[in-house]
């Protein structure tokens, strides 16, 4: 649990501050961005697991950063933040390939269940594509060169 | 409070409408009655006067022709005495006398008979007066009838002094020329012609060459007197003319004239202009009070139907305005519903950083119960906590407090206002929505803007509205900028909010205040923003304009007076 790498995207700064701290409390290292274009700069910069993406903000709006994360990195789950009057953009999130969405206001322990079981996704799935490449390369062996030259 | 303030514009709206109304309906059949009326006595007038005419001339060609059958009868009578007789037989008193009396009987107008010898000399007399012996060559008729054998004279006074006028014959017996002469009683003559009467004032009478009048005129006029109109009379020589003259005395009259071949005398029938015009003048006074009955009838009839129409405008205008009114409470209601999804988002926010210090504060308590120590630090934690927690609050606060202002049912109530605050607080309620589409808002309201005296909430409607609008057409634009300008004058202030948004198409612009209309999608908008602002704009004495360019902007811009005389 505690190697969950979280990103945090929100233009309300002090949500962003409160809520790091008590994330980091509970044993997740976080980080926090502003806005879309900060996030997609900590994404390229830094190993990220899950993303808590705001669906209203100034600038690029979640939709758009949302798009960019999953064209870039497919395998970060992203949950979108969404308020009461949105439900529709919570599912014009989930179509584009978010993992699960939550309703604002919303308690701590919601918001930490959701992002082990995004966690958890992506492990699994990051486990499915490293078995699928371990049995890959047992079965071929002379394939891993031709792969890692492609890659 | 303006009850009595609406009833009284109400009256004098209804007096007005009733006035416009009534001058509209009454103007035009009166011009077409005139037009009629006036064809009508046009054609009466010449027809009348037409008849009058042809009724004169006729009279004058029958008199005409009973005259001259008069004189050529009176002359046959005397060629017949003169043919029949010597002029030896005729000189002698007794033969004279003997036909006279048989002349007599044939027609009573002869008064005297008289033989003349070639000299002149009256050689036999038969008649009241004592003639014979006197010579007559020198005497105009004479001379006269010596040349023409026939002669009628004019009428003189003669040796007897009075008024006659005599028929004369020549005849010539073994080439020696005697005469024969006839005097004609004036009086019997007079009568012939005298009595003729047309109309009122339609009277004959015959003057000779000169103008010297033959027989009496009845309206003034003795014998042997000269005519003061002749001059104006027409004549032609072989037919009657008919012709409007007028009189010595300046009095319009009718006249006819033909002229007498045997004598050259003219006659003349003539009649007053008013009396042949009489007719006419009743017409017309017939006329003149169907007019004026008619007209009183028209006018009051359009005063009742004037009444009722204006009494109709009056109430469907009173609905209207009361559907006005309705419609800026639709509005509003449309706005509130879509604002409100708005407001909760925007109250979400809060929520969630409440949540967030609540289970941050939660946590430390935690702690602590759990054995840390409650130092310096936590309790600074705690307390930075629970101060967001009241900033988040009073956050809240502002946006439903925002919201009830908006959806408060507000009766037009007067302030004072500082525009530039009222602006201020506007754009408050709309900037972190225009943040989050990263719209910038410029206020550029003179701050010196003179206060002025209007509605605050139904100004922050109208403005929320445009402000609304603006980010709408800006949200799509990567640099929208919206200003808000102001201006004043004497008596208006201006406020103007442009934007540099996608504008508005030249098609839509002409519908953009028509209730319903929207260009927003299907479910977007009501159609019944800018209806209501421009509702209430107007209800405050102020009035609102756009212009627009597509891909460039719209401008809308809001003149309010400085002072609002609230109209209803």
């Amino acid at each position: 649990m505690s190697n969950v790498q979280l990103l945090i995207v929100d233009d309300e700064e002090r949500f962003l501050k409160t809520t790091k701290a008590l994330m980091e409390k509970r044993g997740i290292s976080t980080k926090t961005a502003a806005s879309g274009v900060e996030a997609l700069r900590i994404l390229d910069e830094t190993n990220v697991d899950v993303v808590i993406l705001d669906v209203k903000m100034p600038g690029m709006d979640g939709e758009v950063t949302l798009k960019r994360i999953k064209q870039t990195y497919p395998l970060i789950e992203v949950i979108m933040l969404t308020g009461h009057g949105s439900v529709d953009s919570a599912v014009v999130g989930l179509k584009m390939g978010a993992f699960d969405y939550v309703l604002k206001p919303c308690d701590i322990p919601e918001i930490l269940e959701k992002v082990e079981n995004a966690y958890v996704k992506k492990q699994a799935m990051e486990n499915k594509i490293r078995k699928v490449q371990v049995d890959r390369m047992i079965s071929h062996p002379m394939a891993v060169f031709d792969k890692n030259g492609k890659d | 409070m303006n009850d009595t303030g609406s009833e009284n514009i109400g009256a004098e709206k209804f007096s007005r409408i009733r006035r416009i109304i009534l001058t509209r309906v009454l103007l035009a059949p009166f011009i077409i009655l005139m037009i009629v009326c006036s064809t009508l006595v046009y054609y009466f007038a010449t027809n009348l006067f037409d008849r009058v005419a042809s009724e004169l001339t006729r009279v004058a060609d029958d008199h005409r022709y009973l005259i001259e059958q008069f004189f050529s009868e009176r002359t046959e009578d005397l060629q017949f005495i003169a043919g029949s007789n010597s002029f030896q037989s005729l000189r002698r008193q007794e033969r004279l006398s003997e036909i006279f009396h048989v002349l007599q009987s044939t027609s009573p107008a002869f008064l005297d008979l008289g033989v003349f010898d070639k000299e002149g000399n009256h050689v036999a007399y038969e008649g009241p007066y004592r003639l014979e012996g006197k010579n007559y060559s020198q005497a105009e008729w004479f001379k006269a009838v010596c040349e023409k054998s026939i002669y009628i004279s004019d009428v003189f006074m003669g040796f007897r002094n009075t008024p006659h006028f005599i028929i004369a014959v020549k005849k010539i017996e073994d080439g020696v020329s005697w005469y024969l002469r006839a005097t004609i009683d004036t009086q019997f003559f007079n009568n012939l012609v005298e009595n003729i009467r047309v109309g009122k004032t339609g009277e004959a009478y015959l003057i000779n060459k000169d103008g010297v009048f033959q027989t009496r005129k009845r309206s003034g006029g003795l014998l042997m007197e000269v005519d003061p109109n002749f001059k104006g009379y027409q004549s032609a020589p072989h037919r009657i003319m008919s012709f409007t003259g007028r009189d010595h005395q300046g009095g319009r009259c009718l006249c006819a004239t033909g002229r007498l071949k045997s004598t050259g005398w003219f006659m003349v029938v003539r009649q007053d202009y008013f009396d042949a015009a009489s007719p006419l003048i009743r017409a017309v006074m017939v006329a003149i009070g169907l007019v004026f009955i008619g007209g009183a009838g028209v006018v009051l009839i359009a005063f009742f139907l004037a009444s009722g129409l204006a009494n109709r405008l009056t109430l469907a205008d009173a609905e209207k305005r009361e559907m006005g009114s309705q419609l800026i409470m639709a509005g509003k209601l449309a706005e509130v519903g879509e604002m409100s999804a708005g407001m909760a988002h925007e109250i979400n926010n809060p929520l969630q950083v409440m949540i967030s210090e609540i289970t941050m504060i939660n946590d430390l308590f935690e702690d602590c119960r759990a054995g840390d120590p409650m130092d310096t630090e936590t309790l600074g934690l705690m307390s930075e906590s629970v101060d967001q927690i009241g900033l988040q609050i009073k956050r809240c606060s502002n946006i439903t407090q925002g919201l009830l202002k908006f959806a408060r049912k507000t009766e037009p109530v007067v302030r004072s206002i500082v525009p530039h605050e009222m602006i201020g607080e506007i754009v408050a309620m709309v900037e972190h929505q225009a943040h989050l589409e990263d719209i910038t808002i410029r206020q550029e309201v003179d701050p010196g803007l003179p206060e002025i005296e209007s509605d605050p909430a139904q100004l922050q409607q109208v403005f929320l509205n445009l402000l609304n609008n603006a980010i709408y057409a800006v949200k799509d634009k990567d640099d929208g900028e919206i200003r808000i300008t102001s201006d004043v004058d004497d008596e208006f202030i201006l406020l103007a909010i442009a934007d540099n948004g996608c504008g508005i198409d030249p098609d839509q612009l002409k519908r953009i205040f028509v209730p319903f209309f929207t260009s927003k999608p299907v479910g977007k908008g009501t159609g019944l923003g800018l209806s209501t602002c421009y509702g209430i704009v107007e209800g405050l004495g102020g009035n609102i304009t756009v212009t627009s360019e597509l891909n460039v902007g719209s401008v809308f811009k809001v003149h309010l007076p400085r002072a609002v005389s609230l109209k209803k």
